[in-house]
């Protein structure tokens, strides 16, 4: 668990962040958002102190972070970053092993270890160990820095715009294994973005800052149903928002028992979103669908009327 | 390993060391056999008595001269590259751009003015010609050292510390070996200049390979010259060469 009580960093007069307090449960991903240099890099280095904050505390499963010595204190968090920051001068295997190392694991341990996270993260071990970063696609190199983030298996990760600089499909992917990993891990992840769709798709709790404040906290679909300010609303798309709600419902939440007129055609996943159901019944012209499940059964319909939600009381 | 893997090995480093070599022979049979060229000598400077330099023998000579530089070479290596480390670091950080701009600037300050100050306080014989020889090698080795650690790309050295490594692991593990080509190269250039510098020495009482070109120049003796100048040209090269090696190797690790 992390919590920031009114912390504050200047920069000379300037402050960069501003009595921002913020909690991040255990297993749970918050990602900040915000317009370019309204603080949140500046957040998360506060957290494992690569910058020193100027005011206000900030707890690590409730003890101050500068109780502990900086380097004990980094070794026990993992860091992603944009530019992956990987040693050019080691080879894969050795840039992953790095923390045990640092924590003096002994060489069969870290050996297992690096192979088990190489594994994890798609990068086969014959392939990969013994290359060099830059021998690496963009992707595998950032692959490659979450295996390292995650060498010594921290309950933190802070992970700084690490998809930053992906091609869209690549980042997709990448979003895709991170959730995965997230769902079997269940690290506490602090992950800063300024792509909202990232984030929505990959936050349980979503901040949005602006000029080193946090402007509004919540769930995704919280904000995006009652977004605080116009600020918030922009950042989410302003009309659009009602689309990337779509995004984050399953159909099976919105569907209703079979009835008995099935059609063949219009059929969609319970495990859907309603954004692909509503793409299905544009495509096929239908306002109503048959939803089925992994075994092909149907077992549900969803009406246009549902879909959007006119009989939903909340 | 088998026989193969040696042989094959052995070859690959013969190869790699071919040109070094080279050098070296050719250094090595001028320095013990410089009289056999008696009759080359003998048609440069026909009038003289004597055409090989005899004062002392060469071997003498280019022990005295490697001596001189490797001592200046080696303090200058340790106090440049600490003295670079040192203000690049958090501590150090207000001498920076003095130091930086000294490394700079001081090139372009001739070693015989240096060799000029450092006689009257020093006295005659070896010590001036090695300080001068420090002082003088020390810029380049500081200049190189500096860029070399701050062409280091920042998101590294923010990974590094990020990932919970100590400053001393920091400057060890990743510094050190992603600036030690171009630190490496300043300490090339320093040598090399050093080697041809240190005949200076001769103006002021330290013998070494400087000797016959000065000893040519008062008694007007070409082939004196010639000996001198030679024997510290294949010195440079064959030393200037084993740096290069060592630098290709270290960038295609
Ligand atoms: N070391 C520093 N010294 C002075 N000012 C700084 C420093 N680091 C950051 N700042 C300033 O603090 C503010 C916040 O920077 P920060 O890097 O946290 O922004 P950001 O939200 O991460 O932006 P981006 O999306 O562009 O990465 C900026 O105005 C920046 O100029
Ligand atoms: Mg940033």
């Amino acid at each position: 668990m992390i919590e920031l009580f009114d912390v504050t960093k200047r920069f000379g007069e300037e402050a960069a962040v501003d009595a921002i307090s913020l909690r991040v449960d255990s297993g749970e991903l918050c990602a900040l958002v915000g317009t370019s240099g309204c603080g949140k890099s500046t957040t998360l280095r506060m957290i494992n102190r690569l910058i020193e904050h100027s005011d206000g505390e900030i707890h690590i499963d409730g003890q101050p972070v500068r109780r502990f010595k900086e380097d004990t204190l980094r070794r026990r968090i993992g860091y992603v970053i944009q530019s992956t920051g990987l040693f050019p001068h080691w080879t894969v295997a050795r840039n992953i092993g790095l923390v045990p190392r640092l924590l003096k694991w002994s060489p069969e341990r870290i050996e297992s270890r690096v192979e088990e996270l190489m594994t994890l993260l798609g990068l086969p071990h014959e392939a990969f160990a013994d290359k060099y970063p830059d021998q690496l696609s963009g992707g595998q190199a950032q692959r490659v820095g979450v295996a390292r983030a995650l060498a010594a298996d921290p309950d933190i990760l802070l992970m700084d715009e690490p998809f930053g600089a992906l091609d869209p499909i690549t980042r997709e992917a990448l979003q895709d294994e991170l959730r995965e990993l997230q769902a079997r891990l269940h690290k506490t992840i602090v992950f800063v973005t300024h792509d909202m769709d990232e984030a929505l798709r990959l936050a349980d709790k979503l901040v949005v800052m602006d000029a080193g404040r946090i402007v509004q906290q919540g769930t995704p679909l919280e904000l995006l149903r009652e977004p605080a300010t116009p600020f918030v609303e922009s950042m989410l798309g302003g009309d659009d928002r009602g689309l990337k709600e779509t995004s984050l419902v399953r159909v099976s939440e919105r569907m209703q028992p079979p009835g008995q007129t099935l059609n063949a055609k219009a059929r969609v996943h319970r495990d859907a979103t309603l954004r692909q159901a509503l793409a299905v019944m544009f495509r096929e012209h239908a306002d109503q669908l048959t939803v089925f499940d992994d075994e092909d059964r149907p077992v549900g319909e969803l009406s246009l009327q549902r879909l959007v939600g006119v009989t939903r009381h909340e | 390993m088998n026989e193969h893997g040696v042989q094959w090995r052995a070859n690959r480093a013969l190869r790699h060391w071919r040109l070094p070599l080279a050098w070296l022979v050719l250094l090595t049979a001028l320095t013990v056999g410089m009289a056999e060229l008696e009759s080359v000598f003998r048609w440069v400077e026909a009038d003289s008595r004597q055409v090989i330099y005899d004062r002392a023998d060469f071997v003498t000579l280019l022990g005295r001269h490697l001596l001189v530089v490797s001592v200046a070479s080696l303090l200058a290596t340790l106090i440049g590259v600490s003295a670079a480390i040192a203000v690049t670091r958090h501590a150090g950080q207000d001498f920076l751009p003095l130091v930086a701009q000294i490394a700079s600037m001081g090139q372009t300050f001739p070693p015989v003015a240096v060799l000029a100050l450092a006689v009257p306080v020093l006295g005659f014989g070896t010590l001036p010609i090695i300080v001068a020889l420090l002082l003088y090698g020390l810029l380049p080795i500081v200049r190189n050292t500096l860029a070399g650690l701050q062409g280091i790309e920042p998101s590294i050295l923010e990974a590094a510390r990020g990932m919970g490594m100590s400053g001393g692991q920091v400057l060890r593990q990743v510094e050190l070996p992603l600036a030690a080509p171009v630190i490496l190269a300043g300490i090339r250039t320093s040598v090399t200049v050093s080697i041809a510098t240190a005949a200076l020495g001769a103006t002021v009482g330290a013998s070494n390979l400087g000797d016959p070109i000065i000893s040519g120049i008062v008694n007007g003796n070409t082939a004196y010259i010639l000996q001198g100048a030679l024997m510290i040209g294949l010195l440079a090269l064959t030393v200037d060469s084993t740096f290069e090696r060592l630098t290709v190797r270290r960038i295609s690790r």
